[in-house]
């Protein structure tokens, strides 16, 4: 342990408490090898256009080419290159897991919050209808609302950020609840602070780590989601995800039964878990950083 | 406590229903909007034969009417009629529902089996390499989406290791008929062998890092310590003052675990195409068969709010810091 976190660990502690007697029982430096591994994705998904060697959609080759210098990863059952589609499919992962992480963790933050701090019948009935969400079947009421609404990719965004706002909204309110208690923020209040002013000054900033921490694991579950529709056919058809190559993959009749699927299934399903394990491992990290308490 | 329960239980479910009602009707046009444009197939010109199939369906009513209607229809148990199937939604639902218990049920109560008996051992063995290997499979795991898993095992086994004994699709051989119960339940077990493993895999990794995680947290209390210095052996420390204590919380959490599991299974039943609710729904899905796709969703909300309820229940009655005011 260096003199910092020595410092960081002592009784003169920031009010983040770190504390050093939670050594990890996993893999040290997890949340680099997720930074690094997210960092690469991140990477492919912009540069997509510049190193993927064809166009996704373009008919580049015969139909269900091997693996050959011009297609490293072959062509699937309509002649386009498997590589092409496997790099752009890190955007569409990417881009859903930003936008329903964001909008997710925005909602449940501005209501968790506003249910934590001005407490009483608000935090009543926002909790009771939170309660209610949380029970439902969500995989079930997904599909029931995609099929309803259509399943583009804004769709899937707006459907994961409806259904699971409450997960966060639960956690950020709990926080809240111990914030508000706080001197500083109780000051603040007496001051004539008013519930905007708090909010906004005292309290979101407090919760900044949380909601960090609350992104990366909406993030990891928006891939996990996204992929999932893909995968049971529900997604949208135009957009050429992870998921998607991966049920066309499994939809070709004999494919386990030939060698198609080692470069065909395999490296979308590579790419899908390293990119969740990534998020995961990041997670892990932050968790460990912020609250010791919760391993 | 149990009132409070069971109010929120007829909260959830009325909430349910009510969804299932007002979503189709939150679409622009109704039902019959076929019938009124002149360039559908569908096309009705008889301006009485319109009204008279509106009355037929009951779409001439005001929505609150409906509304009760639809209620009381549902609550007798009349799900509707699926349109592409021809049949009473009712009838797929007994069709395919015991597939998905089956399925659920097997794979929690293995990964459940398997979480607690490990979960404690990695506790009792905390920070050996044993514990760390284990904590790191179960976060592996249970982040691993649960088809991946699934199509690495169908790889794995049905395709090469074990092509003979294991089937790679199915809920049980097709045509098959069975000269005995036995013959039958072998049948039945083998095609059920790969999606059981496979869910269990997927949910035993969360069950096992909460009993470690709370039997370590018991370790480390007082009447261990006094246990362990009135000379008891290892075995009755292990089983009977720590893991008894250790299994509370994993407990009160089993009732909410039966949404996941569902949620597994609706993918592990993609992946082996076994003939459950997650079939049903999706095949509903790519017809359009709107009165299934909202009635697998009523009947799934139905069994895990019930479940949650069950457990809730039962766990008052064991904890009883759980059911005490």
């Amino acid at each position: 342990m260096n003199e910092e976190q020595a410092i960081a660990s002592g009784p003169y502690a920031p009010h983040t408490p770190v504390t050093s007697s939670v050594r990890g029982t996993f893999i040290e430096g997890e949340a680099i090898l997720g930074l690094v591994l997210l960092g690469v994705f991140v990477a492919v998904a912009i540069l997509a256009p510049w190193i993927s060697p064809y166009d996704p959609h373009a008919l580049s080759g015969k139909p269900l080419e091997r693996p050959t210098f011009s297609h490293w990863l072959g062509t699937n059952d309509v002649g386009q290159d498997i590589l092409s589609e496997l790099v752009y499919g890190a955007r569409i992962s990417l881009i859903v897991a930003l936008g329903a992480s964001t909008c997710t963790v925005a909602l449940g933050a501005i209501i968790g919050s506003l249910a934590g701090y001005v407490g009483g019948w608000l935090d009543n009935i926002l909790m009771r209808a939170v309660d209610v969400l949380l029970t439902l079947p969500r995989l079930p009421l997904l599909i029931l609302l995609g099929a309803f609404m259509g399943v583009g990719v804004a769709q899937v965004v707006a459907i994961i950020s409806l259904l699971f706002w409450p997960v966060t909204a639960r956690t950020i309110r709990a926080q809240t609840q111990s914030l508000r208690r706080r001197g500083y923020v109780r000051m603040a209040h007496l001051f004539g602070g008013g519930t905007g002013y708090v909010l906004g000054h005292h309290i979101l900033p407090a919760l900044a780590p949380l909601i960090v921490c609350e992104l990366v694991i909406a993030a990891s579950r928006a891939v996990v989601l996204e992929a999932g529709l893909a995968f049971l056919g529900i997604g949208d058809p135009a957009a050429k995800s992870w998921g998607l190559m991966m049920r066309f993959a499994l939809n070709l009749p004999g494919l386990l039964l030939g060698d198609r699927w080692l470069w065909w299934l395999i490296p979308p399903a590579v790419c899908l878990t390293m990119l969740i394990l990534a998020l995961t491992f990041i997670g892990i990290g932050l968790e460990k950083q912020w609250q010791p308490r919760l391993r | 406590m149990t009132r409070s329960r069971l109010v929120a239980y007829v909260l959830t479910l009325w909430t349910v229903l009510t969804l299932n009602f007002v979503l189709p009707r939150l679409l622009p046009g109704d039902p019959l909007n076929t019938l009124f444009d002149r360039d559908t197939p569908g096309y009705v010109a008889d301006e009485s034969v319109r009204t008279r199939l509106a009355m037929y369906y009951g779409l001439d009513r005001p929505a609150t009417q409906q509304y009760l209607d639809y209620l009381r229809e549902t609550l007798r148990g009349n799900l509707g009629w699926s349109i592409s199937l021809n049949r009473p939604v009712a009838e797929l639902i007994r069709d395919h529902l015991p597939w998905t218990l089956l399925l659920t049920l097997t794979a929690l109560a293995l990964a459940s089996l398997v979480g607690v008996l490990v979960g404690a051992e990695a506790a009792w063995r905390r920070g050996s390499g044993l514990d760390r290997a284990l904590v790191a499979a179960s976060i592996i795991a249970s982040n691993v989406p649960v088809y991946v898993l699934g199509t690495f095992l169908l790889i794995g086994f049905a395709v090469h290791l074990a092509p003979q004994w294991l089937p790679m699709a199915g809920g049980r051989t097709p045509f098959a008929r069975y000269g005995s119960l036995v013959a039958m339940a072998q049948d039945i077990a083998v095609h059920l062998f790969l999606p059981v493993t496979t869910l269990a895999l997927h949910l035993v990794g969360a069950k096992l890092l909460l009993v470690r995680n709370s039997m370590v947290s018991i370790l480390g209390e007082d009447f261990m310590l006094i246990a362990r210095a009135k000379g008891l052996r290892e075995v009755t420390l292990k089983r009977n003052h720590a893991l008894r204590n250790a299994v509370l919380p994993f407990v009160a959490q089993l009732g909410s675990q039966m949404g996941l599991a569902i949620t597994g299974a609706v993918f592990v039943e993609t992946t082996f195409d076994y003939p459950g609710m997650g079939r049903l729904i999706l095949n509903a899905v790519g017809s359009r068969d709107y009165p299934v796709i909202q009635s697998v969703f009523l009947i799934v909300a139905f069994v895990v709010l019930t479940s949650n309820l069950v457990a809730d229940l039962i766990n008052a009655r064991l904890d009883p810091r759980v059911g005490a005011p």
